[in-house]
């Protein structure tokens, strides 16, 4: 299929096993492309290339291995203790409450002071985060705050050695690439990724959970009555919301992709959100199934630049649900808006404007 | 007591005496090389891809219909592939090798 992003064709790719072969043929879908790995482009929103994710292997690779320490915090048993306690901290007072919103009050919220510990900062720096809102470089109304955000890292490189020198800003400063130390622009570029990266995804994946489970009570009692299914479910869940609808990669020469023609230094787009709904893979995808296995969606990407947080948002996910079941009774939906991604020829819903929710307690 | 052996991408063996569990859960506490297990055993992601010793295949079984899905998916597989995740130990498999697929 071909498209069209910021007045330029892009040819989409959207079945599963191309978008999974397209993802690791990094010589022909090159993300050596600063700015434009992200659909649309973002080179208005913000100062420096994102690190590791604009780059190829071997470099992607020397890139990444910096900073996989931090991202794989999420496999030790102390850090999904903290995140439980996190999101029992938040749960708790919206079941105080009669209404709450779903991302103000809580996915945001939860968001950032997960983010906090996953970066290894203290949690009283997400305050500051949650004021960026859902969308740090693009808010609906068109406002970014990828300035601010900007200036924050600066300040934080400065000031990170307080915090010890095992958090991604320490790790940054004293990081070695190709035997140098890194320069002010790769470390921001790395911080900047950190920030924007798993934000609106992880919020609104949040949501989709909240919402179904407020549609569907049966999956929620299910869960409760079957606590083994909760991995399933989160893939489920993932799956289904594809936060991340697509990516770009570059051609860096003419080629012929599926048919349509792509000319040197042009984007293709690699629809994660396609894929997972491929009806040759997945029976009936537009239902969410608590138990589908098998589920080979690639909702965090894949190949070499399978996503960085995907650690994080799968234990943040499975956490949530887990808290949900032992602390609420069910989940009552009060009133919502979901959010339409509108493109030139298609549209999807990805996450909610709004979304009221109210939680019973058990 | 049963005991599993891991050769990993690069070569070593890492030689579990007393593995309890399925291979991937037994490969990720004795942090294996190669085995990340991203999906904890929802058959979502093949980081688990090993293959069995030919030696082996008739006690460890091929793979499961859900898992040969997923197998497909993947490049760089065989007859001998299986998820980890999917191979639970037991004395009937005391011995086994397994040789850990480069991811």
């Amino acid at each position: 299929m071909e498209t069209e992003f910021d007045h330029d064709p892009v040819a989409m790719i959207l079945g599963l096993k191309d978008i999974r072969k397209a993802a690791r043929n990094y010589e022909t879908f090159s993300s050596n492309a600063p700015f434009r790995v992200p659909i649309p482009s973002e080179e208005s929103l913000r100062s420096v290339r994102q690190f590791p994710i604009e780059s190829d292997p071997p470099e992607h690779t020397e890139y990444r291995e910096i900073v996989e320490p931090i991202f794989n915090r999420p496999n030790q048993p102390d850090y999904q203790k903290r995140i439980t306690k996190i999101i029992e901290a938040l749960v708790i007072p919206c079941m105080e409450t009669d209404s709450f919103d779903a991302i103000n009050d809580f996915a945001l919220p939860l968001q950032s002071r997960a983010l906090a510990l996953l970066l290894n900062v203290p949690e009283e720096e997400s305050e500051l985060w949650i004021k960026w809102g859902v969308h740090v470089l693009r808010e609906g109304d068109g406002s970014s705050k990828g300035r601010e955000m900007e200036d924050y890292c600066k300040h934080a490189f400065l000031k990170s050695s307080e915090w010890g020198d095992d958090n991604l800003f320490s790790i940054l400063n004293h990081a070695s690439f190709q035997g140098r130390f890194l320069t002010d622009d790769e470390k921001l570029g790395f911080a900047n990724l950190a920030f924007a990266g798993g934000r609106d995804t992880v919020i609104n994946t949040l949501c989709v959970v909240l919402a179904h489970f407020a549609d569907n009570n049966h999956d929620f009692v299910r869960l409760s009555e079957e606590p083994e299914l909760i991995n399933c479910a989160g893939e489920e869940f993932i799956r289904f919301a594809t936060p991340l609808t697509h990516i770009g990669r570059k051609c860096p020469i003419d080629s012929d992709v599926h048919g349509v023609e792509v000319k040197a230094n042009q984007l293709i787009s690699l629809s994660w959100a396609s894929a997972n709904f491929d009806e040759s893979v997945f029976l009936n995808p537009e239902i969410i199934k608590i138990d589908r296995k098998p589920n080979p969606h690639v909702a965090f990407g894949n190949g070499p630049h399978n996503c960085l947080g995907a650690p994080h948002a799968r234990l943040l996910i499975r956490k949530f649900i887990s808290v949900l079941i032992q602390k609420v009774s069910k989940v009552s939906l009060l009133a919502c808006e979901p959010k339409i991604e509108k493109t030139k020829d298609y549209q999807r819903v990805n996450g909610y404007e709004h979304l009221k929710l109210c939680f019973f307690g058990k | 007591m049963a005991k599993v052996t891991y050769i990993t991408p690069s070569g070593n063996e890492v030689v579990v005496e007393d593995a309890i569990g399925n291979l991937m859960e037994i490969a990720r506490e004795y942090d294996v090389e190669g085995i990340e297990g991203a999906c904890s055993g929802c058959c979502s992601c093949a980081t688990c891809h090993v293959r069995v010793k030919p030696e082996w295949l008739d006690k460890t079984g091929r793979a499961t219909e859900a898992e040969q899905d997923l197998i497909d998916l993947e490049s760089d597989t065989d007859e001998r592939s299986r998820l980890s995740c999917q191979v639970e130990m037991s004395e009937e498999l005391d011995g086994l090798i397994v040789e850990v697929a480069p991811f």
